[in-house]
């Protein structure tokens, strides 16, 4: 899976913000607000990534425990699909 | 094509129905400028992508909104935005107040002149444009301006800039530029082009960075431009 094209993420003074672009922007002007975690995920989502790779690369980066890394990210990827920011090819 | 001076930009708009004839003349220019900044003209398929969006809208309406949001995103390249507000001058400083709409903004402003008097204006009732200048950052008004034909052709000095929500209680307090930034990018036009949006990102950051937010919970009470005016001062 990863995130449709035409959004970005950037940093505006310490918060982390996702906004379309081009034709995108034109079905969707709100915005999207995450926290520095959300923005790694965002990140690595923007290559095909699978739930695991992601799990692993959350690790890799987080001292953080699998169970709970593993509960976060499907969350996180819940949310996007609610959203219906995220493709799966 | 019309020359006009906007925001200090020298501005050349086409138009042709009431709305922009009645607005944009206050702002028309006689210099002779070597270089025109921007240059707008409205055509009946402008029109029509602007109805896409708001059906209900007549035409001489599409063609100003149209005008208008074509004059804030070039904006964004001039060092400068758009946030949807309402703007009143107070000795020699402006405060901006921004909120969704039907929150109060202008009748927080209109509490200003019934508290101020003659002393204060209105700059701009909705939607003023954002400079950063070489000696600070500036509010002007401009021809949008919302529901009502209420802006001055002036630049004035941003004191500060202030969201607010409806309160029993008048109260206000300082927010920081982190915890404002969502709620102040839902104000602002927002172009569609990433460079652009990269570019208003960071006019945005540098504004926050000079002048000073707050959140101010008000009633409609005349107290309420007194606490705003105290805190913001």
């Amino acid at each position: 899976m990863r995130v449709k094209s035409g959004y970005i993420l950037r940093e505006v003074a310490g918060n982390y913000i996702v906004v379309a672009v081009g034709e995108e922007a034109v079905d969707f002007n709100g915005l999207i607000t995450t926290n520095e975690t959300g923005a790694f995920l965002w990140e690595k989502l923007s290559n095909n990534i699978s739930e695991q790779e992601l799990i692993d690369a959350m690790l890799q980066e987080y001292e953080v425990d699998e169970k709970i890394a593993a509960e976060d990210i499907s969350l996180f990827i819940r949310k996007l699909e609610d959203a219906e920011l995220l493709i799966n090819e | 094509m019309k020359l006009h001076k906007i925001a200090g930009l020298y501005v050349g708009l086409e138009y042709s129905h009431e709305l922009m004839s009645v607005r944009a003349p206050k702002y028309e220019s006689k210099d002779r400028p070597k270089i025109i900044d921007i240059v707008i003209s409205s055509s009946p398929e402008s029109i029509d992508r602007v109805r896409e969006t708001a059906p209900s809208l007549s035409d001489s309406e599409c063609e100003y909104l149209y005008v208008g949001a074509s004059f804030y995103n070039c904006l964004v390249e001039f060092n400068g935005f758009m946030l949807h507000s309402s703007a009143v001058v107070y000795k020699g400083n402006a405060y901006l107040f921004s909120a969704d709409c039907g929150t109060g903004k202008s009748t927080h402003t209109q509490l200003w002149l019934k508290a101020f008097g003659e002393d204060a204006k209105i700059l701009n009732d909705d939607k003023p444009a954002i400079r950063i200048m070489d000696d600070g950052i500036y509010a002007f008004g401009t021809p949008w301006s919302g529901k009502h034909n209420i802006n001055e052709d002036i630049k004035v000095p941003i004191k500060g800039i202030c969201f607010l929500h409806r309160s029993d209680k008048n109260e206000i307090k300082r927010v920081s530029a982190k915890e404002v930034v969502p709620e102040m990018l839902k104000q602002i036009q927002r172009p569609t082009d990433v460079a652009r949006v990269d570019k208003l990102f960071e006019n945005m950051e540098t504004v926050l960075e000079k002048v000073p937010v707050y959140r101010l919970g008000c009633n409609m009470d005349v107290e309420a431009a007194h606490v705003a005016y105290n805190g913001m001062k």
